[in-house]
C-alpha cells in the first residue's frame, strides 16, 4: 500500500508540532489573533491536529459539513483566511515537508475556503 | 539589573567562580519566570527576563498582588510552599501558569520568592493525548468489531477447526478423514428452467430452498461444502469425526427431499431434486490463496456424484456400502446392479424412508 504524508513524515508527533508551531505564528498575526480571543486552545489545537492529520491521510475525518458548522460563527473573512493559509504553508515548510507535500497540504486546505469563509 | 556585575572578575584566573555573575547569568538564562517581592507590601525587588516575558505589560513599581493570587501568609504552613495555578493573558494569548510561592526570611527582611512556568503547552499537549487516545481506542473497537466480521464470513465458508489453523499458521494442510459421507443433489430440469423462467425468481427461489437445505443439514451434523449452480454438496464425519456420518446424510437426504415435496405443492414452479449418497475417505482442504473455498476431494465424493447420477427425480440413491451403515435405521429398496463409471459394477439402492425409531417427523 502506497505511504500517504501522514505516515511519510512520523505520525501525529509531527503533526502535533506542525499544528503547535502554527499556533505560535498565528496567535502573533495582527490579523488572526483577534480570532482567537476566549478560545480553549487545548480543544483548538486538539481538533486542528486531527483536522491536519486528516488532511494528510491519517486516521481522522472532518466533512464539509463539520468545517462549516465549526467556523459559521466566527465571520472569517477573505483576508484572515489568506494569512492563515499563509502562515499554515509557511509553519509545513519549517517542518521540512518537500515543496510537492507542502503544496498537497496547503491546496487541501485552500479547497476548503468556501466552507471556512464566510458568504459575503 | 545590567551584566556590569560581571566585568569585575574577568582578568581573574578562570579557576575562581565568580558566584555573582554565574548567579546573575543562571537566573537570566534558566527557563522559569522568578521574581522576588517584599512579603509585606508585595513589591517586586527582582524579576528575571523570563518573567518579563510572562507579564510583559508589568507596570513600574508594580507590585506582586496586582498580578498574581498571592496566597496568605497563613496558606504557608509548615512547608513553605504554595503552588498554585492560575490563567493569565499574555498580550493576547491566554496561558496556564503553575506558581511556586516560597518565603525566605533574609536580613533585609522577610521575601517572597515566585516561580512561574508556564505549563500551556504541557497542557495542550495533554489534552491531545487524551483525546488522541480516546481516538484509538475508538478505532481499536472499530477494528475489532471489523474482524469479528470478517471471521464470521471466513466460517460461513470453512469449518472452524480449518480456520483456526488457517489463523495460528497460516496456512493448512489437506485433512484426510477416512470416514465421512457425502451428500450430493440437483435439480432435475434446472438448466430448461432456467431458460424458461424469469431467472431472478428462479435465483430467488434456489436460495430459498438451498437456505432450507442448510438450516436441515446444521441439525443433522452435516456440514454445506458448497453450492454450484442448482448443484447442493453437504458432508458428515468432517472436520470432527462422527460415528453417525451415514445416518446423518441419509435423514438429510430424506428431510431434503421432502422439505421439495411440500413445498411443490403450494408453488406453480415444480422442483424435482435427485440425491446421491455414500461413504468413503475424502480429503478436505483450504483451495486458494487470496480467495479461499474450503473444499472436499476423494473417493467418497465421485461415488456420491455418481449415485447422484443414476437417480431419477425425487429419488435417492446409494451404493451396497453405504446401504451396510444405515440399513438398521432406513427402508431402501434394491435396484439391481448397474455399471458406476471408473468404479465397476455395484449392486445400488433407492432410499425411502427412515424407520420410526429415528422420529424424522419432528423438524
Amino acid at each position: 500500500m502506497e505511504q500517504n504524508l501522514f505516515e511519510k513524515y512520523g505520525g501525529f508527533s509531527t503533526v502535533s508540532r506542525i499544528v503547535m508551531q502554527f499556533y505560535d505564528k498565528a496567535l502573533d498575526s495582527d490579523i488572526l489573533a483577534d480570532y482567537f480571543e476566549d478560545i480553549e486552545m487545548e480543544r483548538l489545537i486538539d481538533h486542528q491536529t486531527k483536522f491536519v492529520a486528516s488532511l494528510m491521510g491519517g486516521p481522522a475525518s472532518y466533512t464539509d459539513d463539520m468545517l462549516k458548522q465549526l467556523h459559521a460563527h466566527l465571520d472569517i473573512d477573505d483576508e484572515a483566511f489568506e494569512e492563515m493559509a499563509a502562515l499554515f504553508k509557511a509553519t509545513l515548510e519549517e517542518a521540512g515537508l518537500d515543496p510537492e507535500d507542502v503544496a498537497a497540504v496547503a491546496g487541501e486546505i485552500v479547497k476548503r475556503r468556501p466552507v471556512i469563509v464566510k458568504a459575503s | 539589573m545590567s551584566g556590569g556585575a560581571s566585568a569585575a572578575n574577568e582578568s581573574a584566573a578562570g579557576v575562581e567562580l565568580d558566584r555573582t555573575a554565574f548567579n546573575r547569568a543562571l537566573l537570566d538564562s534558566v527557563g522559569v519566570g522568578l521574581a522576588i517581592a517584599d512579603a509585606g507590601s508585595g513589591e517586586i525587588l527582582f524579576h528575571n527576563p523570563r518573567f518579563l516575558e510572562l507579564f510583559p505589560e508589568l507596570p513600574a513599581n508594580a507590585t506582586m498582588r496586582q498580578i498574581v493570587e498571592v496566597p496568605d501568609a497563613a496558606d504557608f504552613k509548615d512547608a513553605g510552599i504554595v503552588i498554585r495555578e492560575q490563567e493569565i493573558k499574555i498580550k493576547r494569548r491566554k496561558a496556564s501558569l503553575l506558581i511556586h510561592f516560597s518565603r525566605h526570611s533574609l536580613p533585609e527582611g522577610e521575601v517572597m520568592m515566585v516561580e512561574c512556568h508556564n505549563v500551556s503547552k504541557i497542557k495542550e499537549l495533554e489534552y491531545m493525548i487524551e483525546s488522541y487516545s480516546k481516538m484509538v481506542e475508538k478505532n481499536a473497537r472499530d477494528l475489532r468489531r471489523e474482524k469479528e466480521r470478517a471471521e464470521r464470513l471466513l466460517l460461513n465458508i470453512m469449518p472452524k477447526s480449518i480456520y483456526e489453523e488457517l489463523k495460528s499458521f497460516g496456512v493448512t494442510t489437506p485433512q484426510r478423514y477416512d470416514n465421512a459421507s457425502v451428500l450430493m443433489l440437483d435439480f432435475v430440469g434446472f438448466t430448461k428452467m432456467s431458460v424458461e423462467s424469469d431467472p431472478m425468481t428462479l435465483v430467488s427461489e434456489l436460495n430459498d430452498i438451498f437456505t432450507a437445505f442448510d438450516r436441515i443439514s446444521e441439525q443433522f451434523g452435516c456440514e454445506r461444502i458448497k453450492t454450484m449452480g442448482d448443484a447442493y454438496m453437504a458432508v458428515s464425519g468432517i472436520p470432527e469425526a462422527t460415528p453417525d456420518h451415514a445416518q446423518n446424510v441419509a435423514k438429510v437426504a430424506l428431510l431434503c427431499r421432502r422439505y421439495v415435496r411440500q413445498r411443490g405443492k403450494t408453488r406453480p414452479q415444480d422442483w424435482q431434486c435427485r440425491i446421491g449418497l455414500a461413504s468413503g475417505p475424502v480429503i478436505g482442504s483450504i483451495v486458494g490463496v487470496q480467495k479461499y473455498v474450503y473444499d472436499i476431494f476423494g473417493p467418497g465424493v465421485n461415488l456420491a456424484s455418481r449415485m447422484e447420477g443414476l437417480s431419477g427425480p425425487m429419488e435417492i440413491t446409494c451404493d451396497q456400502d453405504f446401504y451396510e451403515l444405515i440399513r438398521q435405521d432406513f427402508q431402501a429398496e434394491e435396484r439391481g446392479t448397474v455399471e458406476v463409471r471408473g468404479l465397476g459394477e455395484k449392486m445400488v439402492y433407492s432410499l425411502v424412508s427412515a424407520n420410526e425409531a429415528l422420529d424424522l417427523a419432528i423438524i
